[in-house]
């Protein structure tokens, strides 16, 4: 009866299916709720999905003028700027901010980027000649920044939340597959065990009513026996008074006894 | 008259330069690259002028190993120039090289200034730029050693002392020091042209032209790029050059130019100027961070134009070293060319391939 999802060890009475009963109750509750959560993150993820698809496409092309914009420059200026470049950045004008959000119960982080306008560390830098594109291209790979945070902020949202829709897509799983049937082959198990025992109480019972009445006939039959071969006796050599009184005040006795037995039955 | 003595000395070193001038590309050369699909292609199309200098490249290499290869053609070639002259050209040809060595100067400052490992720089500066003293730039270890002990041992000396102390390496922008040394490179350039006895003539004219426009450029730029930076006014009038079609009344409204508007009134009183920043459209300030105008020609792009022109003329000229510097800067505006072609076709931006200022 078992089969293959097995029951829990308990022992078979009314108190522990009590238990079992409440159990079960709890688990479907907890699988609805599971299962609305599960389907709460599958949208988020769908969601995330595809705007990791757009953002991802926004990058190839603002990367693209990002880089071009750079060959601008070098084509501007004449030369390698690089350098310059690297050695008078002293503050970080863009910057990233990590916020925290919370959907269904998870958090996910959740990067904000913004530039802090007072830091312009190579405003001077070709001066004499290409500033502007300088300015220009600075002002593209900021766009090109801002699009990678995005898409970083999406990427880890995307993996969080994939775990997670893992881990609940489990749970729900293992409630509806493994807890709601052992819990019910578990009840099952109990009221089998319990109407067994009914039946083996009714049969003890009408065992031992057979039993009686067999005596109880057994009993009869001995006496109405007696009182034939009394009667013969009777018959036979008269009157013996003495005797039939005596037999006559045992009679109600037996009878008193076989009542009882009729109020057991 | 000025022409009588000039082949004596230098007129080999004209005869080269001429040569030279011969293989630049052309407009056929430059719409035979526009149709190239890959880099190789554009190896191969540039096989006629730059053959041995290619050669050693890997297949497919970067747009910049390009530029770098035709870099170190145009200063072998430079190099023998040098080699070659002798008397005032020689000198002339040693003022062509300060504006790289103060470019290199530059960096050397930076790398000092951040305490870097300055031996790693010397592989960066420009190859025109270099001058004997320029490793022993290296050794210093503090700004106040550079200024004492090194920077006085090169050729850019006079240019430090005359307006700037060792604190002002310190605190000013590099920026700010790089083009005061350049106002003050262009000034000493201007004078010595026009000064020397040798240059009287032709040479006096041509290069008077070309150091005049570039003087302007640089004012113009200067104050175009400072809008918006932490550059006082004061400081702007400082780097620009004290001679040139705009000074002094030109400047001196640049100077107190606050917008673009500001700058094209400073700039109205000589036609050439004020053509360009009429074909560039006053909305050019405001246009500046959003690409580039409608015909794809920036303020910089006209000034460079303009510069091509001015060498070509110098070529009509003879007897004269100015061809020199024509040259040089026609070389120079062709391998940016090229470059950007390459980095066209590199990151597959066909559109703008047409970009470029064709030097013939």
């Amino acid at each position: 009866m078992s089969g293959a999802v097995g029951r829990e060890a308990v022992f078979p009475t009314r108190q522990s299916l009590g238990l079992m009963k409440s159990k079960l109750k709890g688990a479907e509750t907890g699988h609805s709720l599971l299962k609305r959560k599960s389907e709460a993150l599958t949208k988020r993820f769908r969601e995330i999905t595809r705007r990791i698809d757009e953002a991802k496409q926004k990058m190839g092309r603002v990367m693209q003028i990002a880089a071009f914009s750079l060959a601008e420059v070098s084509y501007a200026v004449g030369g390698d700027i690089g350098y310059q470049i690297q050695e008078s950045a002293k503050q970080a004008r863009f910057r990233v901010r990590a916020k925290h959000e919370n959907v269904s119960g998870v958090f996910l982080p959740q990067f904000e980027s913004y530039t802090e306008e007072g830091v312009n560390d190579f405003g001077l830098t070709g001066l004499g000649k290409g500033g502007q594109q300088i300015q220009r291209c600075r002002e593209t790979y900021a766009r090109a920044v801002e699009t990678l945070v995005e898409l970083a902020s999406l990427q880890t949202a995307f993996l969080i939340l994939d775990e997670v829709i893992k881990v609940v897509n489990r749970r729900v799983n293992a409630i509806e597959h493994v807890i709601i049937p052992r819990t019910e082959n578990t009840i099952k198990y109990i009221n089998s065990e319990l109407d067994e025992l009914d039946r083996e109480e009714f049969y003890r019972l009408k065992k031992v009513s057979g039993k009686k009445q067999r005596d109880t006939a057994a009993a009869d039959a001995e006496i109405l026996a007696a009182r034939q071969a009394q009667a013969e006796k009777d018959a036979a050599s008269g009157t013996t008074t003495d005797t039939t009184a005596d037999e006559q005040t045992e009679a109600p006795d037996i009878l008193g006894e076989q009542e009882d037995n009729d109020v057991i039955f | 008259m000025e022409g009588l003595f000039f082949n004596v000395n230098s007129g080999y070193v004209e005869g080269i330069v001429r040569g030279y001038r011969n293989s630049l590309l052309n407009g056929q050369n430059y719409s035979n690259l526009t149709q190239c699909e890959t880099i190789d292609d554009v190896k191969l199309q540039l096989g006629p002028s730059y053959g041995d200098f290619l050669a050693s490249l890997p297949p497919n290499p970067s747009t910049s190993a390009l530029a770098g290869r035709m870099l170190d053609k145009l200063v072998s070639e430079f190099r023998y120039l040098v080699h070659q002259s002798t008397g005032s050209t020689a000198k002339f040809l040693e003022y062509l090289t300060y504006g790289y060595m103060i470019d290199n100067v530059a960096l050397m400052i930076t790398g000092t200034l951040h305490e870097r490992n300055t031996s790693e720089l010397l592989e960066r500066c420009h190859p025109l730029g270099w001058f004997v003293t320029l490793p022993s730039l290296c050794g210093a270890e503090t700004i106040e050693d550079l200024y004492n002990i090194v920077l006085i041992e090169t050729p850019l000396a006079p240019y430090f002392k005359s307006s700037l102390k060792h604190t002002d390496l310190d605190e000013l922008n590099i920026e700010i020091v790089r083009n005061t040394l350049y106002k003050n490179y262009l000034e000493d350039f201007y004078n010595f042209i026009n000064t020397n006895p040798d240059f009287s003539g032709p040479t006096q004219e041509a290069m008077s032209e070309i150091l005049q426009f570039e003087a302007d450029r640089r004012s113009i730029n200067i104050t175009l790029n400072s809008f918006g930076t932490e550059l006082s006014k004061q400081d702007r009038r400082k780097l620009y050059p004290e001679f040139g079609k705009l000074y002094p009344e030109g400047s001196f409204m640049l100077s107190r130019a606050e917008d673009v508007d500001a700058v094209a009134l400073a700039v109205s009183a000589v036609s050439e100027y004020k053509a360009f920043f009429d074909a560039v459209g006053l909305s050019q300030g405001s246009g500046g961070f959003g690409g580039m105008g409608g015909d794809g020609k920036s303020l910089e792009d006209l000034f460079y134009q303009k510069e091509m022109e001015m060498s070509k003329m110098v070529f009509t000229r003879q007897f004269t070293p100015a061809v020199v510097y024509a040259w040089i800067k026609l070389k120079e505006q062709e391998i940016r060319n090229v470059t950007w072609i390459a980095e066209c076709i590199a990151q597959n931006q066909k559109e703008r391939i047409g970009n470029f200022i064709s030097v013939l």
